[in-house]
């Protein structure tokens, strides 16, 4: 008896609700409208934001590496120190989920000269050794023309020469140079020695602003050939790596203090010029996202509330009918919450699916990635536009105190 | 009679009107706040991505290749080309002057020399001939520079550099003999070669002495500061330019300018070459502050050299730049939909719950032109009060959240206040027509009767 009147009761609950839904239309096209609105804008930016992050990041790096390792400097003094080539294979692939990309240097005064027709007097340079074909991850911002540098073939060493390099020996592209660590000197019986060089074919010419204009790369097993040579220096030793670590500053930070913990004997440190202007950045970005989300869940709120102060404006007749036929305050309350909830419910479903979608393409607008979908989003983002609702049904409060008599009466 | 039609409207019913002009001002107050810090955030930014150091590079035009591996020079002191220092007050009197945040000019060399406690010059001849290869870096810091309105101006490489932490004691006074320490430098003690100690490390208060050869008398540097940069410089001595200039003989002169400059993110129209440019196009080229423009306007005050940007930095800065301001833009634009759909929407509602008053002007012999401006001329006045305030109460949450994100509030500015009256006036007047459109169309009879 007690069931069937509870089961007739909940019949004529949903009954009153799917009625109360589709009364008027177009009340209801304009709060699923917000809600939907609301929660399209709150799906995609808090799929934008946990991509967004993730790009900055990734972006920070068009500045360049932002970790040197480089060799313990106790022997400074004893010319400029040197690490194991070896090393670079003891650096992570992958940090965190990103590509670590790491390139050696090695750095040598020597000279350049130019081999069209006749040779040029010897220009001194900073010959620097290094992965040609790598520079580009440690150093996304140099100019470099052509883009790619040419490619290697088995006779000929490439070099990269700086963009003033270029202008001051007045070659171009192909030219061939004869790159050496010493200069050709006086040996002590009077005959000159000629300490023979490397025959390099520029591959490209590197413009940055800053010393790299002045000086000249070429591949490291070729410099360290030379080295060897002329100083009898031992192979596969290199001045310093740079590391390029994309993610946020503390990612780094751990990529740090790991590294140096796996690579005791060598110096692992941040470029502070990177990794403290990155962090300010950082903060300062990530500050704005999320005080942009927080904006636009407010405006969802506003907008629902709105919606719902109308809705309890336009009820008082029927919560007046209600309450003249025996209805519950609570009972009547119960039936709007319930109505608030499956707008919520409806509009964030719909929502989120077209915020969802509209990430993507924001994605691919702003950063030129289309933003990963994240499925977490989704049920977040519907949860959050069903909260709202329901706290936006708070105005209907005002219900409470309706009087039956005086809304028949048909009293403001 | 038609305005007290309006006035007996808010008159009649102060508390309905109230609560909707509440509602409207608060959306307005968001929308100003987040109109206000996507205004502002470009510059704010930009001046954020000064702590990446500087991105413009002075060199002589017609110098030698420097042989440049981190941070030292290894050119002998006499080859290459020097700049005067004395024209380096010029930079601040270009067309961008205002947009230039430091500069410092930089005189690198390499001196032996010994840390030394007090003032005592007996024992050095001992240890001559087995000091080690020290970096002297001669440049500014908290420089003062005299302005052409006679104000002055400090800049140096304090703040080119900002990473540039003087970790204990404090910055070299420019006059003085006094300089500042590297970190690893005031660190290294005891370095032993061949069994004799041959570096001591300097710490704050020890004298540098700076050995210039049997032809002349030592040079006596106080250190004030340990400089930890992170850097090479970790290993060197900074110290007043005048004095390295006076230890290269080279008096007035520098060797690299680093210039610091607020600009614009470069696009395709400021990555075109200038000459190529017609009057017109160069003169928009020039009155924009690309970092290309502020390049060429150094150039021009400071003959005989050659202003190169720092591309690593200014390329990674102009990227950055440009896809936080678009994703700020969208997130602007998405919070005005969702602030005018709110809007537009409880306009509508209050126009609808007006119809039997709208009927009974109809019976009355009202035409609905009449009508509808007497309920275009409400909202609007509700629109206006309700821009205005929400408008006033953005600003101050403009200004927390400019606080809390940048430190500095944003700049109330008319442009915003233009935009978001003008926001509040087009979406309830859109908000309103749509009702009243249907409006018009009602007999008045079935609506006094309540159908």
């Amino acid at each position: 008896m007690m069931s069937a009147a509870g089961s007739k009761n909940r019949q004529m609950f949903w009954r009153i609700v799917r009625r109360l839904l589709v009364a008027n239309r177009g009340r209801l096209l304009v709060i699923l409208l917000a809600l939907g609105a609301g929660a399209a804008v709150t799906a995609a930016l808090l799929n934008l934001q946990v991509d967004a992050k993730r790009r900055i990041t990734t972006e920070f790096r068009t500045l360049g590496a932002n970790v040197i390792v480089s060799p313990r400097g106790a022997d400074a003094a004893a010319g400029r120190p040197t690490l194991d080539e070896a090393v670079l294979e003891s650096i992570p692939k992958q940090w965190e989920g990103a590509p670590v990309r790491a390139v050696p240097f090695v750095y040598y005064v020597g000279h350049v000269r130019r081999m069209v027709r006749e040779f040029t007097p010897p220009e001194r340079v900073v010959l620097v050794g290094t992965r040609i074909d790598a520079l580009h991850a440690v150093a996304p911002g140099w100019k470099l023309e052509p883009s790619t540098p040419l490619p290697l073939t088995l006779q000929v060493n490439r070099c990269i020469v700086g963009a003033r390099v270029a202008s001051k020996l007045q070659t171009a592209l192909r030219d061939n140079l004869e790159v050496g660590i010493l200069p050709s000197a006086v040996l002590p019986d009077g005959r000159e020695k000629d300490y023979p060089g490397a025959f390099g074919r520029i591959a490209g010419v590197v413009t940055t602003g800053g010393s790299e204009d002045d000086q000249v790369f070429i591949e490291l097993s070729a410099l360290q050939k030379l080295a060897a040579e002329d100083f009898a220096f031992p192979l596969d030793r290199v001045n310093l790596i740079q590391v390029s670590v994309p993610g946020a500053p503390q990612a780094v930070e751990r990529f740090i203090s790991e590294l140096s913990r796996t690579l005791p004997n060598v110096n692992v440190r941040g470029i502070r010029q990177m990794t403290e202007g990155e962090g300010k950045i950082y903060s300062r970005i990530s500050g704005l996202l999320t005080a942009t989300v927080l904006i636009v869940l407010l405006l969802t709120g506003l907008c629902v509330m709105a919606a719902m102060t109308n809705v309890a404006m336009e009820r008082r007749n029927d919560v007046g009918l209600m309450k003249a036929i025996g209805g519950a305050t609570r009972r009547v309350f119960r039936l709007f919450l319930a109505e608030a909830a499956l707008l919520g419910l409806a509009g964030g479903l719909m929502g989120a699916a077209a915020g969802m979608v509209l990430s993507i393409w924001l994605g691919k607008q702003v950063f030129g990635v289309a933003a990963q979908p994240r499925p977490i989003v989704y049920p977040v983002a519907v949860a959050l536009t069903v909260i709202v609702a329901i706290l936006s049904a708070y105005p209907l409060r005002r219900l409470a105190s309706v009087r039956p008599a005086s809304v028949f009466r048909g009293e403001a | 009679m038609f305005l007290r039609l309006v006035a007996d409207s808010f008159t009649r019913r102060p508390r309905r009107k109230v609560l909707t002009a509440a509602a409207l001002s608060l959306r307005m107050a968001v929308v100003t706040a987040a109109l206000s810090v996507s205004l502002d955030v470009g510059d704010r930014l930009a001046s954020e991505f000064r702590s990446l150091g500087a991105n413009l590079l002075v060199t002589p035009e017609a110098d030698s290749l420097p042989l440049d591996i981190g941070g030292v020079d290894y050119r002998p002191v006499n080859a290459g080309a020097y700049l005067p220092e004395a024209d380096l007050p010029k930079i601040k009197t270009v067309f961008w002057h205002n947009n230039i945040i430091g500069f410092a000019p930089i005189l690198g060399l390499s001196v032996r020399g010994v840390s030394h406690a007090g003032d005592d010059e007996k024992g050095l001849g001992e240890d001559r001939g087995s000091w080690p290869q020290v970096s002297l870096i001669g440049t500014w810091a908290n420089h003062p520079v005299r302005l052409a309105d006679q104000t002055t101006w400090n800049t140096g490489i304090n703040q080119t550099n900002p990473w540039w932490h003087v970790v204990k004691g404090r910055w070299f006074s420019n006059a003085g003999w006094e300089c500042v320490v590297g970190k690893n430098l005031a660190r290294e003690r005891g370095a032993f070669q061949n069994g004799r100690r041959v570096f001591s490390g300097i710490p704050i208060g020890d004298n540098f002495v700076i050995d210039r050869g049997p032809s002349a008398p030592p040079l006596f540097l106080k250190a004030v500061g340990i400089l930890d940069s992170g850097g090479p410089e970790d290993d060197a001595v900074i110290v007043p330019i005048a004095i390295a200039q006076q230890f290269a003989n080279r008096p007035g002169q520098y060797r690299q300018l680093y210039v610091s400059a607020l600009s614009k993110p470069e696009d395709d129209f400021a990555r075109r070459d200038p000459a190529t440019m017609k009057p017109a196009e160069l003169e928009r080229w020039m009155c924009s502050p690309y970092i290309s423009s502020i390049a060429a306007s150094i150039k021009e005050v400071l003959p005989g050299t050659d202003v190169r940007v720092i591309r690593r930095v200014a390329e990674g800065e102009g990227t950055i730049l440009r896809r936080v301001r678009a994703l700020l833009w969208m997130v602007t634009f998405a919070a005005l939909l969702a602030a005018a759909l709110a809007v537009g929407a409880s306009s509508a509602a209050s126009v609808i719950e007006r119809r039997t008053e709208i009927g009974l002007m109809k019976a009355l012999g009202a035409g609905s032109g009449t009508v509808g401006f007497l309920l275009a001329a409400e909202q609007l006045l509700l629109a206006f009060v309700g821009g205005g305030i929400g408008y006033s109460l953005g600003i101050i949450l403009a200004r927390l959240v400019g606080q809390k994100i940048f430190g500095v509030a944003p700049a109330p500015s008319l442009l915003v206040l233009t935009a978001v009256l003008a926001l509040a006036a087009g979406v309830t007047l859109v908000g309103s027509a749509i009702p009243l459109h249907r409006a018009s169309r009602y007999e008045p009879a079935p609506i006094l009767r309540g159908e």
